[in-house]
């Protein structure tokens, strides 16, 4: 098992190479630089601008810089903002990106394998193909839709929440609604689905006839096998959910790490948008790793050489 | 459709046999049993009728306007009422439909070749050029794919489409090709470069099972090539599964041009697309809510549609699983 978590440790390093790689090459071969206007600067303003922050520098010696920057955690100074270093708006706008996330999360785990739960226990009553239909209304109203639509609903009209930006707790309730719809529904359709298949399987049946409690052999025998499934895309659902949260800031104006990748893009802002792109990857690779521990705690059967 | 089997029974069957059932036509008894997989494939089918001809049953143009009609209400002659333009919401609905679906199939289509030509070669040469192909793919899956996808499209959109490089050779061709598709060919790109991850995973898993198996190897035995072997006995068997798995995507891939239509980095702005009319629509939704309501109606149910024949098609040839 440790050697297993130090190897998937070690992956994460040519994975960060080739994320790195792919997003440096693919913003440089865009033309024009950071600096180009609709009105030109003078030449000798646009060439110490490019000196300042090393653009004249071949591309291989500015990526061998970026890494080494990386590898110090120091992303360098923001392009676009000038006053600003990239490590100063990481540390402002990730929180809030990843409380968006967590609490969107937590609320689609919490509610939705529950709800999944619930559904196969009761399977074909009312509850059961009530919240499947809801649920598949869930995976299929996309957030572009989902969010404008809350916003009227409970912001414009019954004035319930704020309608955009950031701040109190209210101002969370929309937008975190909006981004864990579609993965409370996924968390209960393939909680039910999973929890189904696993009440077919003999252990099943021989903790009923020991003569357990209908509600132990749910909750504790077929439960904890039906997460296995559930866990295979909790991890990606995180990593989803937080690269989710770049559509949901755009449409509810959240000051986000998400808002600032779209603008950065647009602006040319090559550290940030570097230094963005990593971070979410670091997200997966880890969130993948977690899930790959916690199959063994919840599965003895799974072994790692 | 796709599942339908190419020929079931030999024709010179002379002795009468008891009609054979065929895995495929099995599956689709199934389906036709299932009350909402039909209810969406119908949904589905008015769709495609309406996009495919969209000229004809759209009352309206979807890019010119009436500028006297500009945020104009329901009325007789517009039932869903213009928008900041004047142009009438019903028929860039039904243009949007063409979007959505071409997205939708194209993208899927795209990523289906890409990710079946990487995992069959991956599954069938094996050993050494396996191992690195498939490292690729788990490096890959690390990249955000939202964020790769928008990497992509503005390295399209800038290095092809704005720069005035158009007419020169290769890169002019593609951006006088995606110009004149309204933006779309870079989309279809998109979502194929960033969606085929999940295919070459499972293509190539199949492809290492269906080569072990001992029809390949008594093919081998007497000699077929290995060209022949690929194609007349590895790819038959890896494609039918491998079609069901991507058309279930397909509600992915068109959520993912509304969203980039939605930020600007997806078609270009007189192509009515419906991501593009909720971003336009969501500016003046204080007054105007239909501008966004119709959008996000007809966006969600034709997702809604697509997930509830998904749902059957894969009910139906995997009867074990009950969802």
């Amino acid at each position: 098992m440790f050697r297993f978590i130090v190897r998937r440790i070690l992956w994460t390093i040519p994975v960060i190479l080739v994320v790195s790689s792919i997003t440096f090459i693919l913003m440089h071969s865009v033309p024009g630089s950071p600096f180009t206007r609709e009105r030109a600067l003078p030449a000798a303003i646009q060439k110490n601008l490019e000196a300042k922050y090393h653009l004249n520098d071949p591309l291989w010696k500015q990526y061998i810089d970026y890494m080494y920057g990386f590898v110090r955690l120091d992303f360098g100074p923001s392009i676009a903002y000038r006053s600003r270093t990239v490590n100063d708006i990481l540390a402002q706008q990730w929180p809030v990106t990843a409380t968006l996330g967590a609490i969107a999360f937590i609320f689609a785990v919490v509610v939705g394998i529950p709800l999944g739960v619930l559904s196969a226990v009761k399977q074909n009553s009312l509850i059961d193909h009530g919240s499947m239909v809801l649920a598949m209304l869930g995976v299929s109203v996309p957030a572009i839709a989902l969010g404008p639509f809350l916003i009227w609903i409970f912001a414009l009209k019954l004035k319930w929440f704020p309608v955009a930006t950031w701040g109190t707790p209210a101002h969370i309730v929309l937008p975190a609604l909006t981004l864990s719809t579609f993965y409370l529904a996924r968390f209960a359709r393939i909680t039910r689905a999973s929890m189904l298949q696993v009440v077919r399987e003999e252990y099943i049946l021989a903790a009923r006839a020991k003569g357990l409690r209908e509600v132990v052999v749910n909750l504790k025998h077929a439960f904890r096998n039906a997460l296995i499934p559930v866990t295979t895309i909790a991890g990606p659902a995180f990593a989803d959910i937080v690269t989710g949260s770049l559509v949901v800031e755009q449409i509810f104006a959240i000051p986000g790490i998400g808002k600032y990748y779209v603008q950065s893009i647009g602006n040319r802002d090559y550290p940030v948008i570097m230094a963005t792109t990593l971070l979410f990857a670091l997200v997966i690779v880890l969130m993948n790793l977690l899930v790959d521990i916690s199959y063994a705690l919840l599965d003895p059967r799974i072994r790692y050489s | 459709m796709v599942f339908r089997s190419k020929k079931t029974q030999s024709d010179n069957d002379s002795v009468k046999a008891p009609r054979s059932r065929s895995l495929s036509r099995d599956a689709m008894r199934r389906l036709m049993k299932n009350r909402s997989a039909v209810a969406g494939g119908i949904i589905l089918l008015v769709l495609i009728f309406a996009a495919v001809f969209a000229n004809f049953v759209a009352p309206y143009s979807s890019t010119e306007g009436d500028v006297t009609n500009n945020y104009a209400g329901p009325s007789a002659a517009h039932p869903f009422g213009c928008d900041f333009m004047g142009r009438d919401v019903l028929s860039r609905l039904i243009y949007g439909a063409r979007i959505s679906l071409a997205a939708g199939f194209v993208g899927a289509i795209t990523a289906f070749l890409i990710g079946v030509t990487f995992g069959l070669i991956s599954g069938f040469f094996g050993g050494k050029t396996d191992n690195i192909m498939m490292r690729i793919v788990d490096i890959m899956y690390a990249f955000p794919t939202l964020l790769l996808i928008i990497l992509l499209m503005v390295y399209f959109k800038s290095s092809f489409s704005v720069s005035g490089v158009a007419g020169t050779g290769f890169r002019g061709m593609l951006s006088d090709l995606d110009r004149s598709m309204g933006g779309m060919f870079f989309i279809f790109l998109g979502i194929g470069l960033t969606s085929w991850l999940g295919m070459a995973r499972l293509v190539r898993g199949m492809t290492l099972s269906v080569r072990s198996t001992e029809y390949v190897e008594s093919a081998r035995a007497i000699g077929t090539s290995r060209v022949r072997i690929l194609f007349r006995h590895i790819l038959p068997n890896v494609l039918g599964p491998a079609i069901v798995a991507q058309a279930l995507q397909i509600p992915g891939f068109i959520s993912y041009e509304a969203f980039l239509s939605f930020i600007g980095l997806g078609v270009n702005p007189p192509t009515p697309s419906w991501g593009m009319m909720l971003s336009q629509g969501y500016l003046a939704m204080r007054s105007h809510f239909h501008l966004v309501l119709w959008p996000a109606i007809a966006i969600s149910i034709t997702l809604f549609a697509f997930n509830f024949l998904g749902d059957g098609v894969r009910d139906a040839f995997d009867p074990r699983q009950t969802r």
